[in-house]
């Protein structure tokens, strides 16, 4: 299945800060380009912590097919 | 009742052949190996039973078989519950199955054993069919009883490691009849669902024939072309059913199954601290580096040249500052003096030196009198000499 809705996606903010870090860690980057990344990180991390700290797990049940069998029987 | 002698119609013999059948055989149970099984469309059971010598035919209506755990195969042994019944336009005798079990369990592995032999020849089995897990699924379709352990399970492990994800439950019957038709019904139902990234299939411990309705082939199949990846959990972790070998992963319970389609939150976050902590670290470094080479900059040659040039233009103003500073020193010191001489001649006309020369103040009302005219020969006068004030009148 095809990738969806980045809206609100961990794993896309988790593979950005990997992004990030990796950069960071490099010799020769520009303290600029470092300082504007630096910051972007820290802020989707905190916004991840935040995301994480407040979730909640959502349930969705489906119409069971059940009551459907039930009456097939008579 | 003289039979030889009296002439019976086909008809009169038949329905005798068939009172004397159906009240001889009103409740029986046979013991033979299933042959040539149909079941057909109005959801009706039509098969043999056999031994080396004989063979009988069976029917099995729907109202009857969908309350078997286990879908026959042919081959298989059973033991069959019904009566006998007999079919005049044909001329023929079946029997009408009420219920059926397996002969033993030996039967039930034997099904599955060559069921599994079937689909695996077929391929279902193989590694190439098996879809990825998503690491971080959105959505998580679990096809489970909504009242079994399982599900209860389920949910504790997804809210304790992962509680972003949603769970979308398609409730199924697990076990005993309609369990297969219930668990493929919930499996295509979470396949129309949008957005599913892997469905869960579970059910917690039991027999062999509480767990067979995930060695039904119609299960395996809908499993196999699920569009979407499936993890199978099945009782423990020794139970293995067809459902787990054609699954594109197979979890020994339902908990491991949830943890296997779920990524642990507390990695996640020790993932986000580590980061903050490391990039932190790395450009703090950075700026460092940096300040350091600024540093090594101002102190080259060519750095300190200006700053050389503007300490011995700071040093030529310091001395500016200072004779500036000397000269008003002396030009105050002129003027002091001058004042000291200005208020030397002032002294010379002091009042008191007047006195001495023979002058006199006068005063009436304690006023000085200025003028003659001033002066009131009525009043008392004071007269003030260098010496002294005497009072007049």
């Amino acid at each position: 299945m095809a990738k969806k809705k980045s809206k609100g996606n961990i794993e896309q903010d988790l593979i950005r800060l990997e992004e990030i870090s990796r950069v960071l860690e490099e010799d020769n980057v520009e303290l600029e380009k470092a300082m504007s990344l630096f910051e972007e990180g820290v802020k989707l991390s905190k916004s991840c912590l935040k995301t994480l700290k407040e979730a909640e797990l959502k349930i969705t049940e489906l119409k069971s097919e059940l009551g459907k069998i039930a009456q097939d029987e008579d | 009742m003289n039979k030889i002698s009296q002439i019976l119609t086909v008809s009169e013999l038949t329905k005798e052949i068939r009172a004397t059948l159906e009240e001889t055989f009103e409740q029986i149970s046979v013991v033979g190996e299933i042959s040539n099984f149909k079941s057909h469309i109005s959801g009706h059971w039509y098969f043999s039973l056999i031994d080396s010598d004989a063979v009988i035919n069976c029917t099995m209506w729907k109202g009857f078989n969908q309350y078997v755990f286990f879908t026959p195969q042919d081959g298989m042994k059973i033991i069959a519950n019904g009566r006998l019944t007999v079919y005049p336009p044909r001329g023929s005798y079946q029997l009408d199955i009420r219920s059926i079990k397996p002969a033993g369990l030996g039967e039930l592995q034997e099904a599955f054993e060559k069921l599994k032999k079937k689909l695996d020849s077929e391929g279902l089995f193989d590694e190439a069919y098996k879809k990825e897990i998503p690491a971080f699924p959105q959505k998580i379709g679990v096809v489970t009883a909504i009242d079994g352990a399982a599900f209860q399970d389920l949910i504790s492990v997804a809210s304790r490691r992962f509680p972003l994800a949603e769970i979308v439950i398609a409730p199924a019957r697990v076990q005993g009849n309609g369990a297969a038709a219930s668990i493929v019904n919930s499996i295509k139902q979470l396949n129309d669902f949008p957005d599913i990234d892997v469905i869960i299939v579970a059910r917690g411990g039991g027999s062999i024939e509480d767990l067979w309705a995930f060695n039904e082939e119609v299960v395996a199949r809908t499993i196999f072309k699920s569009k979407v990846p499936v993890i199978s959990g099945v009782g423990h972790e020794v139970d293995f059913t067809i459902a787990d070998y054609v699954s594109d992963l197979r979890a020994p319970t339902p908990s491991v199954a949830m943890e296997i389609a779920t990524p642990d939150i507390v990695d996640i976050n020790n993932f986000i601290l580590k980061f903050i902590s490391e990039a932190t670290e790395n450009i703090e470094e950075l700026i460092e580096s940096k300040s350091e080479a600024i540093i090594q900059n101002l102190d080259s040659y060519g750095f300190r040249l200006p700053m050389n040039i503007l300490n011995r233009k700071t040093q030529q103003l310091d001395l500016n500052i200072n004779s500036i500073t000397q000269s008003i020193d002396w030009s105050m010191m002129i003027y002091d003096n001058k004042i000291k001489l200005l208020s030397k001649s002032l002294e010379a006309f002091d009042i008191e030196k007047s006195l001495k020369r023979g002058f006199v103040l006068v005063k009436q009302n304690s006023k000085f009198v200025k003028r003659a005219l001033d002066f009131n020969r009525d009043k008392k006068a004071q007269l003030k000499f260098y010496d002294g004030e005497i009072t007049t009148g």
